[in-house]
């Protein structure tokens, strides 16, 4: 499936004048997002998420994230926070070492009325849990705008990103994340509201959002490796 | 001397043995499945999490008391009427058995006045149980695991609610759950009136709770409009408290139709102990 997916747009690449060329910019401006990413070596900030899932009623919540290069990730919340999984440092990983995937300019979009470049991303291994890439990148600000992620393990996930003052470092102020829900199940089993029949809410809506805004950010001020101990709260 | 009456039927109930088989079993099924939550919680949990875990991660404390508090009470309910029953199906039938009933009714009350002592001792008999399950299951449950926001799972998804609503919501909660098992103690005590002996009763009881808990999930149209109107479809009112927005109208309509069954039979028990011959 992936080799056919490759096929095609090497296919699709020669319809196109410098299709070489193409490939090679979007590498370029593939390894300059990700150096921008290692700006920030380390960053801590609250966090107020927003989850808006058909089949999930929650208030929102506020939690503090950590961050470490180069894939230490913690969230501290006292109350029950759902992330996808999916999240903060999925992009970088992907895209940290450049003989594992192949890249290419697919097209120019507008997004938010900003010019972006379409470059779809394909890994080299059968093993990889990435299928398929896809980012919107202002290449002017070296800045994702949104990406595209299908994973074996995670299903599709859609995010924007949104910009402010920590745009320098590649820090989003806030995330919007379109998860896939028409293949989320609620187990009857263990539910024994058995005078509640399903609402028809649920079966109709095939998308939910997560909104996670971030404030307070605290780039580069050292955090200790012990604080990424395994979080046992995790599931 | 309607109180000293209460008093004095309280005292009774006090001096059974049975009356502690409830509270034992409680104690026991609440140590029971706390121990195993302690033990593997979190296999119980992803049963719940699975269907959302491909694409979504939970953070936070799932496994806590404030769960565990929740858990209890869905499992229990279920089985509390018959530890009511138990009690509250011997309240007349007992004495007649004993053949004391005669002996009470020459205190200076009349006879409506002694059912409803009984009666009141039975209600306050089941608050003492309820509030036993509540303390063990919330107190002792927060002890071992902490407490945190309550995770839900509904028949049309999961609802989580935060950690300082979750009190307010037990006590609203464990009130209308009180309320499904005082029907219970007085359909109980109904029976009791027709019957000479304390099996009766209680078999009575726990044979139309089964009965109407078949007929009210059996999915067929001839039932459908019966259905509102067995007070089984609204024992579970209390968990109407755990969902988002709170579906105030459902909650009433519960109530509403509780209360009517509690009234109608406290009704036929007193006309039929007041006209009950007393033969033993």
């Amino acid at each position: 499936m992936r080799k056919f997916i490759l096929l095609l747009l090497i296919l699709n690449s020669i319809f196109f004048e410098n299709s070489f060329s193409q490939i090679n910019n979007a590498s370029v401006i593939l390894n300059s997002i990700y150096k921008k990413s290692l700006l920030a070596k380390d960053y801590s900030a609250s966090a107020h998420i927003k989850v808006d899932l058909p089949f999930l009623k929650m208030l929102p919540i506020n939690a503090t994230i950590y961050f470490k290069q180069k894939d230490n990730f913690k969230i501290d919340s006292k109350s029950i926070a759902i992330l996808p999984r999916q999240s903060f440092n999925q992009l970088s990983r992907m895209l940290e070492n450049p003989s594992t995937y192949s890249s290419m300019i697919q097209s120019v979009e507008l997004i938010r009325n900003i010019q972006t470049t379409v470059i779809s991303v394909i890994p080299l291994s059968d093993t990889s849990d990435l299928i398929l890439g896809k980012l919107w990148i202002d290449i002017d600000k070296k800045l994702v705008l949104k990406s595209q992620l299908t994973t074996k393990n995670n299903g599709t996930i859609l995010t924007e990103y949104f910009y402010g003052y920590n745009a320098e470092f590649g820090l989003p102020d806030q995330l919007i994340f379109t998860v896939d829900i028409k293949k989320f199940k609620i187990p009857k089993s263990v539910s024994i509201d058995i005078n509640n029949s399903s609402s028809d809410k649920v079966k109709k809506e095939k998308t939910g959002k997560i909104f996670i805004t971030l404030t307070n950010y605290k780039i580069n001020k050292g955090i200790d490796e012990s604080e990424f101990k395994q979080n046992p709260k995790e599931k | 001397m309607f109180l000293k009456s209460v008093y004095n039927e309280c005292l009774k109930i006090a001096s059974k043995p049975r009356s502690y088989i409830g509270v034992g079993a409680i104690t026991l099924i609440i140590g029971v499945i706390l121990f195993a939550m302690k033990v593997d919680g979190m296999t119980y949990i992803s049963f719940i999490t699975a269907p959302f875990e491909q694409s979504l991660s939970f953070v936070g404390e799932i496994l806590n008391g404030n769960l565990m508090a929740f858990i209890i009470l869905q499992m229990l309910i279920i089985h509390i009427p018959l530890l009511i029953a138990f009690v509250t199906g011997d309240l007349i039938s007992g004495e007649g058995a004993m053949g004391t009933i005669r002996m009470i009714l020459t205190k200076p009350i009349s006879r409506t006045g002694i059912l409803l002592s009984k009666y009141v001792a039975g209600c306050l008999y089941t608050l003492g149980v309820l509030m036993w399950m509540a303390l063990i299951a919330i107190f002792v449950g927060k002890i071992m695991f902490g407490t945190g926001d309550l995770m839900v799972l509904n028949s049309d998804g999961l609802t989580i609610i935060q950690a300082k609503d979750v009190g307010i919501r037990f006590i609203y909660g464990f009130s209308v759950a009180y309320l499904a098992l005082v029907m219970i103690a007085t359909l109980s005590l109904t029976f009791s009136c027709f019957s000479d002996n304390s099996i009766g009763p209680i078999v009575s009881t726990m044979g139309l709770i089964i009965l109407f808990t078949i007929i009210g999930t059996l999915d067929v149209p001839v039932f459908a409009k019966l259905q509102p109107f067995l007070f089984t479809t609204h024992m579970a009112a209390w968990r109407n408290f755990f969902e988002d927005p709170i579906p105030y109208e459902k909650i009433k309509t519960s109530i509403v139709v509780l209360t009517g069954h509690i009234i109608l039979l406290l009704s036929i028990a007193i006309y039929k102990f007041n006209k009950k011959d007393i033969l033993s």
